[in-house]
């Protein structure tokens, strides 16, 4: 059984190479004939598509069931290249500086906004032309399930009526969950201890543990353990509530306009011409209807969420305007 | 327990293409492994996108292979070529190499592949049994716990610094002047990165390990190229003989405790297992002065205690939802994409895919095992090769190894300046696993000791009033204080006899 599926994938895998091969060849001569490189040929060659985080982790996982998905919309093949370091800001500044003919692709994340903030990057976001955002996760309140916190309001009023006792892990000082949860801070004024780890997964380890009292990751990170019945999460800080957590109030409900958490998305060095964008922005949008790309993104919890290059654009900018603010209030612009 | 038992041995076996996965895994483990620079959890993240189409089972006995393998391969490169393939076979180079330099190439390559069968099966048959109970000693492990068992990690210095202590002193404190280098783990201010944006995470630390040792040990090689001498390699026995391998049973069994231990606990990993390994073998050994010389002890503990950590690692992932280390981080996702979630409801709607898992993994090992004393044979003549076409060889591997990492030259030249402060460090008899051991464990000991501080609203009561890092802490003031308490008895004696 296994044996068929594996040689038939083989087989099917070497067709569409085969057809790959054959499309491009088409493609390539007419336009040799009319002798009028540059409009409408784009992709001609393989795309490289820079991811600026390990291979393995979530972003990873995103960018290549992303080139999986779009092989069946794109004439070419995109390849992952994981450029590690500084926190994504090595991937993202490579892609910042990229020749702009649409062959080196980065897959930016909110870092793109919150690392030049914190003068850690030598790009901003302004380097960039977005071509798509493909998924979106927002910041969510988990707390343990003995918790005498049944709702967020609860939560809150403790944190207020004792500042500092409530200790909130997030995965790292200056990275998106620390900020959502100064913004709840600074909305409600309630007052937490941060406690910053080395990634959320080892805050959601220490929220297990009885360490701390909650985290402000998303919900991806927890749901696990919510599933398990060992935490709950109290709000979400998305517009809407998730599919997943029906049952989890958003925090605008609760009449706190706060709508943070972390994006992916698709981006291009700024000089990129249009019509390079329009061909990605065209891939992005079916890659995020095929069923194979959000099964991936649904069975690691996280949420798809297109957007086209105007409105990523209008995105990046609402965020980094509020995160400069944030960043300003916290004493870490360097 | 029983009938799922069964069910996953009757599963497995009905699942050829499964069993060929493993035996795949474990190939490409054991290449990865011990090829410098990749290490078992770029292995990992490497295999990953190709399991995205199979059965869950196949395709996570083709991680597990690679996991498994990789830790292994590490080694053979440590013991043949001084180069050790991942972090945690640094350790293992100390007696490996020593022993190959010996002419014993094949029996150390024989103890390292039987221990880490041995270490690394009976930590799968430890998650198979006692995962729920040891689960919780993760959850127990916060900040000031992780800063105690870094300490204790960081005072085995004392006993990997070689002929000199003082030497070994002053690698470990560059190590950890090095360690200084990158972010801070709390406020987030970089410190000592030059405006480098490859030093913002620190100075990376695989390209020192391939410099320190594999790169220096080539220039060593080019410098002596016409001294001829030549290494006699007898290598009919790769098997220890029975009354060597019934004294290394001791030291196998504690250095899978250890191991299994240190791999549940979450952000410690393989190479903190081998070395305490090691230094607990030297501890309760008679022998103390025989380890750093060729000690098939010295290498069985390594290996037992790093595999050891795979099963650990993998009971709060499978229990808990939980990454013990980079390694099941990766897993962690390649679970999920399964449609899997891992944690407590895993065993209650998967118990037969977890049991048929575990059975898998223990035939991982089996393979390794086989494969692994097949070619040690081979393997073995790698010592025979001249040194002028063994050099160039090794170098290249440096600069490839180190590129891979990250993708980046940046790397590349970080190796070769470690490289050649490696080489000038043994000339003068400066050991160089200090400065590995701190790289590790100095980021891990600052980080948490501040974020305990922050846990306990900046008061030290946090360290004492606890159990574990109480005694953590004592321990490594034993450690520590032994050689000085006893070198000044012994002065106190000699005054007054």
């Amino acid at each position: 059984m296994n044996w068929k599926r594996f040689l038939s994938g083989l087989t099917a895998s070497a067709l569409i190479a085969a057809l790959v091969g054959c499309g491009s060849n088409n493609a390539a001569s007419p336009s040799g004939g009319n002798g009028s490189p540059g409009e409408g040929d784009y992709p001609k060659k393989p795309i490289e598509l820079i991811v600026p985080y390990a291979a393995g982790g979530g972003t990873d996982a995103v960018a290549r069931a992303f080139a999986d998905s779009a092989k069946k919309v794109l004439p070419q093949p995109i390849g992952v290249v994981n450029k590690t370091g500084g926190g994504g800001a090595v991937g993202m500044s490579e892609g910042s500086k990229a020749k702009p003919d649409g062959y080196k692709v980065t897959l930016v994340t909110v870092e793109m906004t919150t690392l030049p903030l914190l003068g850690l990057a030598a790009f901003t976001p302004d380097d960039f032309k977005p071509v798509a955002r493909l998924n979106a996760d927002p910041a969510a309140i988990t707390v343990r399930a003995d918790a005498p916190w049944n709702t967020i309001e609860e939560f809150l009023d403790y944190a207020k009526q004792n500042p500092g006792k409530v200790r909130i892990g997030n995965s790292g000082t200056g990275a998106i969950w620390h900020l959502a949860a100064t913004a709840l801070e600074q909305k409600t004024g309630a007052k937490f201890s941060h406690i910053p780890f080395d990634g959320a997964n080892p805050a959601v380890t220490a929220l297990l543990g009885g360490h701390i009292e909650a985290v402000s990751v998303s919900p991806a990170e927890v749901a696990a353990q919510v599933q398990a019945g060992k935490l709950k999460m109290l709000g979400v800080m998305a517009d809407e509530r998730l599919p997943k957590f029906k049952d989890v109030p958003t925090l605008k409900e609760k009449g706190l306009d706060l709508s943070i958490g972390t994006w992916r998305g698709l981006a291009v060095p700024k000089d990129t011409p249009d019509n390079v964008v329009a061909v990605l922005k065209e891939a992005a949008k079916k890659v995020t209807e095929d069923k194979a790309f959000t099964d991936v993104l649904d069975n690691m919890n996280l949420g798809v969420s297109y957007a086209d290059d105007a409105a990523f654009k209008e995105a990046i900018q609402r965020d980094s305007e509020l995160f400069a603010k944030l960043v300003a209030d916290l004493g870490l612009k360097k | 327990m029983l009938d799922l038992f069964l069910n996953g041995l009757s599963n497995i076996f009905t699942d050829p293409f499964a069993l060929v996965m493993s035996i795949v895994g474990v190939a490409v483990g054991i290449i990865v492994g011990a090829l410098p620079g990749l290490t078992a959890t770029m292995g990992v993240a490497l295999v990953l996108p190709l399991t995205f189409g199979m059965e869950p089972v196949a395709g996570l006995l083709l991680l597990s292979g690679v996991y498994f393998g990789g830790v292994y391969g590490g080694s053979i490169t440590a013991i043949l070529l001084k180069t050790p393939g991942t972090p945690a076979a640094a350790a293992t180079a100390l007696d490996g190499y020593a022993l190959a330099q010996k002419g014993m190439a094949g029996k150390a390559l024989g103890v390292a592949t039987l221990s880490s069968f041995t270490g690394g099966t009976l930590s799968i048959v430890i998650l198979m049994f006692l995962s729920p109970i040891l689960a919780n000693i993760a959850l127990e492990f916060s900040a000031p716990e992780t800063f105690a068992l870094a300490v204790f990690g960081l005072s085995i210095i004392a006993s990997i610094s070689g002929k000199s202590l003082v030497k070994g002193l002053i690698a470990g404190m560059v190590g950890l002047l090095l360690a200084m280098v990158g972010l801070d783990p709390i406020l987030g201010f970089p410190r000592f990165t030059g405006g480098i944006e490859q030093m913002i995470n620190g100075v990376p630390f695989i390209p020192i390990m391939i410099g320190l040792f594999a790169a220096s040990e080539a220039f060593k090689s080019l410098s002596e190229m016409n001294v001829k001498e030549k290494v006699k390699v007898k290598i009919e026995k790769i098997l220890p003989t029975w009354a060597e391998f019934r004294r290394l049973i001791p030291t196998i069994l504690r250095s899978t405790g250890l191991g299994t231990f240190i791999g549940i606990i979450p952000g410690a990993g393989a190479d903190i297992a081998a070395f305490v390994s090691y230094n607990e073998a030297k501890r309760f050994s008679k022998d103390k002065d025989g380890f750093g010389k060729g000690k098939i002890e010295g290498v069985s503990a390594c290996e037992s205690g790093a595999n050891a950590c795979t099963g650990g690692a993998l009971v709060p992932l499978l229990t808990l939802g939980i990454p013990g280390d980079a390694v099941t981080a990766v897993m962690l996702g390649a679970l999920m994409v399964q449609g899997l979630q891992p944690g407590p409801l895993l065993f209650k709607n998967n118990g037969d895919l977890v049991y048929t898992l575990f059975i898998g993994m223990i035939i991982c090992y089996v393979i390794m095992l086989l494969m692994g004393l097949f070619a040690a044979r081979y393997f073995a003549r790698v010592v025979e090769i001249p040194r002028e076409i063994l050099t160039p060889i090794i170098l290249v591997l440096c600069i490839v190894g180190s590129y891979a990492i990250n993708n980046s030259f940046f790397d590349v030249i970080i190796m070769a300046v470690a490289g050649v402060v490696g080489y000038f460090m043994q000339k003068y008899d400066f050991p160089a696993s200090p400065i590995v051991l701190a790289l590790i464990l100095g980021p891990m000991a600052e980080s948490q000791f501040r974020r305990a501080l922050a846990l306990s609203n900046g008061s030290y009561d946090i360290f004492y009033t606890r159990p574990i890092p109480l005694v953590l802490l004592l321990l490594s003031a034993i450690t520590l204080l032994t050689p000085i308490v006893k070198a000044v008895w012994q002065q106190w004696k000699r005054a007054y006899q």
